[in-house]
């Protein structure tokens, strides 16, 4: 049987070759060139390291308005774009109630800012924040951007999305902005703590070795960035 | 008799070889990989164009765009210039949970690795893009160990067919 086995595979073979040779070749559009998709999308400029903090008032899940201004004595804050759905954000709860323990006695607090369109997202609204808020024990203002008018001046794009700011002469500059570290599925092997090292550094008066940092996140929520 | 059994079993095998080698359907691929192995797997010198969707089953805007993504793959995937990979971004844990349910019920058919590097995030995400800050929708477009597009976002089924007409 050993000629006929590889007649057959030749012939296998053949029939595969010609089978693929009449596969669907999509028609060439003659005029790609005038058709390139516009896709590009405006990109929310955003703040850059050294950039002065914009200041907001906006409702909390206490039902209060807050500001940054509401905290004179504070040296700066640690400002996360955060929300109720994103798995991301959820990873991220735990870690971020305890930074607000840390270091808002020593002069950095947490403000977390919803920024999602919350006709897109209702488990984003404020009263799905307040139950989240009250559930983990948020120490620190849970805030919403309820006209999406904030974030896109930070130039958050993502949730979690932090900035560390530190109060220069009265102004609240950007010091740091991107992650909190570097292992959002288990706090446990965390290997850099972005956040914790920009703040422990200032707060010894020294350069921030990681000034900003990528990760994946959950995309902010907004109508108008649709097309 | 024995020649009838030769016999037969020359037809059987004839159908299996012919059966076998017009099968367009590859096994598909789905897996943990790391950055380095995905990038060896779309910066291929093939001369085909690798469609690289990075995604994630708690992604909202990217499952809404993926049924357009299987409609466009379906059109072209006998097309052997032309391969999509979606990358999921989900946990590890949930490959073959979550992310294997919506494979199954979504009935994708183009590969689907996990991309399992969460701690280099930082190396990796600039790596595809120096201006992606990693939100989730993107597709990236490789031909012969080059990118060739990148775009943040949703993409239409229109769209993403213009792409592909163009770089293929």
């Amino acid at each position: 049987m050993k000629i006929p086995f590889i007649a057959l595979l030749a012939i296998g073979m053949a029939s595969c070759t010609n089978s693929s040779s009449t596969s669907h070749e999509p028609a060439q559009n003659d005029s790609t060139e005038q058709n390139e998709p516009v896709v590009v999308e405006e990109k929310a400029s955003g703040y850059s390291i050294g950039d002065e903090a914009t200041d907001f008032s906006l409702p909390s899940t206490k039902g209060t308005k807050v500001s940054l201004a509401d905290y004179p004595d504070t040296k700066g804050f640690i400002v996360i774009f955060t929300c109720n759905h994103c798995p991301y954000a959820v990873a991220y709860e735990q870690r971020i109630v305890d930074l607000n323990t840390k270091y808002a006695a020593l002069g950095y607090p947490v403000i977390a800012i919803s920024p999602n369109d919350t006709t897109i997202v209702p488990k984003d609204g404020l009263a799905a924040m307040k139950e989240r808020a009250k559930e983990k024990g948020f120490t620190f203002p849970y805030l919403l951007d309820e006209t999406q008018s904030i974030y896109p001046q930070y130039g958050a794009t993502k949730t979690p999305h932090t900035f560390v700011l530190n109060k220069e002469n009265g102004k609240n500059i950007v010091k740091y902005i991107g992650a909190i570290d570097n292992n959002y599925e288990d706090a446990s092997d965390v290997s850099e703590r972005y956040v914790e090292d920009a703040v422990d550094a200032l707060i010894k008066g020294e350069e921030i070795k990681t000034k900003t940092t990528k990760a994946i996140g959950c995309s902010i929520k907004d109508n108008r960035n649709k097309k | 008799m024995i020649s009838h059994i030769k016999h037969i079993t020359f037809i059987t095998t004839l159908c299996i070889f012919i059966s076998v080698g017009c099968n367009n359907t590859k096994n598909q691929r789905f897996e943990a990989v790391k950055y380095d192995q995905l990038l060896s797997i779309v910066k291929q010198n093939d001369d085909k164009l690798y469609v690289v969707n990075f995604w994630a089953t708690w992604c909202r805007p990217c499952m809404e765009e993926l049924p357009h993504f299987l409609e466009v793959d379906a059109e072209y995937r006998t097309n052997k210039k032309y391969e999509m990979i979606l990358v999921s971004l989900d946990m590890s844990s949930n490959l073959h949970e979550g992310v294997a349910k919506v494979v199954k019920t979504m009935h994708i058919q183009p590969d689907v690795l996990l991309l399992d590097d969460a701690k280099r995030m930082n190396d990796w995400i600039p790596m595809i893009d120096t201006d992606w800050d990693g939100a989730i929708p993107v597709t990236a477009f490789y031909k012969n160990g080059k990118q060739l597009y990148f775009h943040e976002g949703q993409l239409s089924k229109s769209e993403l067919e213009q792409l592909i007409k163009k770089h293929i």
